[in-house]
């Protein structure tokens, strides 16, 4: 019978890589990854005009508040792009008016006018004239300046001395105590990051569990469709066929991973090999900036036990899963109704992804550190809150307990219901049946 | 030896299989037969142990059929069991493998049967893209490719036309006298008649008839006459023993209660004029199956 196991796993995982179309889509696969690491050289290669600066002509009608502008402007620059080196914004002096300024818009939309007015009970009021939207954070630095230069004219009027006003405009060092001794300073706001990050290092498994539900299930229906499945039945054991197919699907999807990570770390390479210094220089600061505040943190060690663990957590989901979808692909009928079946399955895929993102907005939350230990959702959940430090290596060490428990009451009583169900061709009485099945 | 003991099947409230019991020797054709819902594929699904039977046992050789046994077993399902997205050639690899055979004996004993039936080019097409017929021949051959101890076929001639149930009859008759167990249903009786000699009919799970076609048609007794002569059929019918009198297109067919009605028919014809055909013949097993399951059903 172990022979005739291993050539239904053979027979099953060929039927999915020995075809045509899986080379086809893990070749789009491979061009999609490759591009996307490598996407600014990408957009560099077919041109635009990326180092124009952004035109701001100013109307000072108060006569005075121009130069205290610019030099807001430019400190305001250095707070928001701290990395930048060259100016954002080329700043001119207008001395026309504003209906003269329109036209200059109307020459290149892309254009900012900012007018200055006496205001006598603000000190100044400002207009800012665009063709349409501007960027909600460009609109923030350009508020903060234009703000900053009202202070700095009353500032002006006061007579301060110059190492005074010094003093004033620059900025205040925050020596920040925690009375919780784990705590760093670094790990502040690592919340939002992983809660940015983690959904993305995790969408592949969520694909993939996607793919091995809507796999297992499109099997087995075609088996049972076809009445093929009265065939192999008569000759192997329902259990060694429902062994063959979680296998088989679970060799599938950890081929089809590492095939992923072997196209990541192309893309990587190719991105080395053209030039880059670092494989991270070109994807803006920001994400930089995400992951040296990540590396500072001490994540770094703590990765040497937190990704195992993920692994394992993610082995056993996707075993859960495929056990799963063979059990409902066995109790249907017909492919469509599989795929009804399967929603509820997808839903709590869903719902764990969610709950992942959200996870660091609700620290302490009672009810998401309960969901991490469920099965189906652990290993989306437990991994981002490990990283939060909202639960420990114990409470994950329980998940993958519970989960292989999981795992075998799904082998003990699933293998009952599959036994019955892969030669049931009706679904009258279904549950009637199933139960029955679940009783014996 | 095939040996089913006493088997009962129910699904529910409803008997599918009531005490059947009956046993096929090598070499043997056997006709497992009975109307559309009558327990046939529910006693070929416990035989292949696609059930388990409420009671009574099946035994193969003295052994009772388990997985150790199924390699030298050929099943032909009703419906078509064949994944049709593969090709004939992966089915057959598929299905081989399932019996233990090696991919070697597999491809050679395909190409042997293959050419046999005549659709050697076939090999590499997939099955979806094969006639109903043709897709038949498959599912034959596949059921066979492990030159099995005991074959089960049910309804094999479906979708066949005449020559390639020529072809189908002329391979299980050789199965069988290189000494396999075949056990067979059909709607045709006629086909039944040509190579089985043990039968059963099955009505609602139970056997309304059994035992070898001769000893059947023996204990019959009803017999026909076919006649061609100038006579009235009413003064036929007015013959005690005479059941029926049918009039067919150029000939009267008389069903009769017993061969002791012979006589008295013929004396009566004998004054006509123009007797041209006068011929006893036994009924045939289609016309037992209609009489035997039509009086089990008024009952």
């Amino acid at each position: 019978m172990t022979s005739k196991l291993n050539f239904l796993i053979n027979m099953s995982l060929g039927r999915k890589i020995k075809t045509k179309w899986f080379m086809i889509s893990n070749i789009i696969l491979a061009v999609i990854i490759v591009g996307v690491i490598n996407i600014d050289t990408i957009i560099t290669f077919f041109g635009g005009d990326f180092d124009k600066k952004q035109e701001i002509y100013v109307i000072d009608n108060t006569q005075k508040s121009y130069d205290l502008f610019e030099q807001q402007l430019r400190i305001a620059e250095q707070t928001f792009y701290p990395d930048k080196e060259e100016e954002t914004y080329d700043l001119k002096l207008y001395d026309k008016n504003l209906e003269e300024a329109k036209k200059l818009i109307e020459e290149d939309t892309s254009r900012w006018v900012i007018v200055f007015d006496d205001d006598e009970e603000n000190a100044i009021a400002a207009t800012l004239v665009s063709e349409g939207y501007i960027g909600t954070f460009e609109y923030q630095l350009i508020s903060s300046a234009i703000n900053n230069t009202k202070i700095a004219l009353a500032i002006n009027e006061t007579d301060l001395p110059v190492d005074e006003v010094a003093k004033l405009y620059s900025p205040i060092e925050i020596d920040r105590v925690y009375l919780d001794e784990d705590k760093l300073s670094e790990e502040e706001g690592i919340e939002t990051i992983v809660s940015t990050v983690f959904p993305v290092l995790i969408f592949p498994f969520f694909m993939l569990v996607i793919s091995l539900v809507q796999m297992i299930g499109a099997e087995v229906n075609d088996e049972k469709s076809t009445r093929g499945m009265e065939i192999i039945i008569s000759n192997v054991s329902p259990q060694t066929h429902f062994a063959s197919k979680i296998i088989a699907g679970n060799m599938f999807v950890l081929i089809q991973g590492g095939l992923l990570l072997l196209f990541g770390g192309i893309g990587l390479l190719i991105r080395k090999l053209i030039g880059e210094k670092s494989i991270l220089d070109g994807f803006g600061k920001e994400v930089t900036s995400y992951l040296n505040t990540i590396l500072d943190t001490g994540l770094g060690e703590q990765l040497i036990y937190i990704i195992p663990l993920t692994i394992i957590l993610m082995i056993l989901t996707f075993i859960s899963y495929s056990l799963l979808a063979g059990i409902l692909a066995s109790m249907t009928t017909n492919t469509e109704d599989f795929q009804q079946l399967q929603t509820p399955l997808m839903i709590i895929l869903l719902f764990g992804y969610y709950l992942s993102m959200f996870a660091s907005y609700m620290e302490g939350s009672v009810f998401i550190k309960i969901v991490s230990f469920f099965p189906l959702i652990s290993a989306i959940l437990s991994p981002s809150l490990l990283v939060l430090g909202q639960i420990g290596l114990i409470e994950i060490i329980a998940s993958i307990i519970i989960c292989i428990v999981f795992n075998w009451l799904l082998i003990k009583y699933g293998l009952k219901i599959y036994k019955v169900g892969i030669l049931n061709y009706s679904s009258k009485d279904l549950w009637k049946k199933m139960f029955k099945a679940l009783k014996n | 030896m095939l040996k089913v003991a006493n088997i009962s099947k129910s699904y529910g409230e409803v008997l599918a299989v009531d005490n059947l019991s009956f046993t096929v020797k090598p070499g043997e054709i056997f006709g497992l037969l009975g109307v559309n819902g009558a327990g046939k594929t529910t006693t070929f699904r416990i035989i292949m142990g696609l059930l388990d039977a409420d009671q009574g046992e099946v035994t193969l050789n003295g052994k009772k059929i388990d997985y150790s046994v199924t390699d030298k077993i050929g099943f032909l399902t009703e419906e078509r069991s064949l994944l049709t997205k593969l090709t004939v050639k992966e089915q057959c690899l598929f299905y081989g493998a399932l019996k233990g055979m090696t991919k070697e004996k597999i491809l050679k004993r395909l190409d042997e049967l293959l050419e046999r039936f005549q659709i050697t080019e076939y090999k590499d097409r997939k099955i979806k893209e094969l006639s109903k017929g043709n897709q038949q021949k498959i599912q034959f051959i596949t059921a066979i490719l492990n030159e099995p101890e005991l074959l089960i076929l049910d309804e094999p001639f479906t979708g066949l036309d005449p020559i390639n149930i020529e072809l189908f009859k002329k391979e299980i008759i050789q199965m069988a006298q290189k000494g396999s167990m075949i056990i067979f249903s059909t709607h045709r009786m006629e086909h039944v008649e040509l190579f089985c000699k043990k039968i059963v009919v099955l009505l609602r799970g139970r056997p309304v008839l059994e035992g070898y076609i001769s000893d059947i048609k023996e204990k019959y007794r009803k017999k026909n006459i076919f006649l061609k002569a100038d006579i009235d059929k009413e003064k036929i019918k007015k013959i005690p023993g005479v059941i029926d009198v049918i009039e067919k297109s150029d000939e009267l067919e008389v069903k009769i209660e017993s061969s002791d009605v012979v006589d008295n028919v013929f004396e009566v014809v004998k004054k006509a004029k123009n007797l041209t055909k006068f011929v006893v013949e036994e009924p045939s097993l289609n016309e037992i199956f209609v009489a035997k399951v039509g009086e089990a059903y008024d009952k």
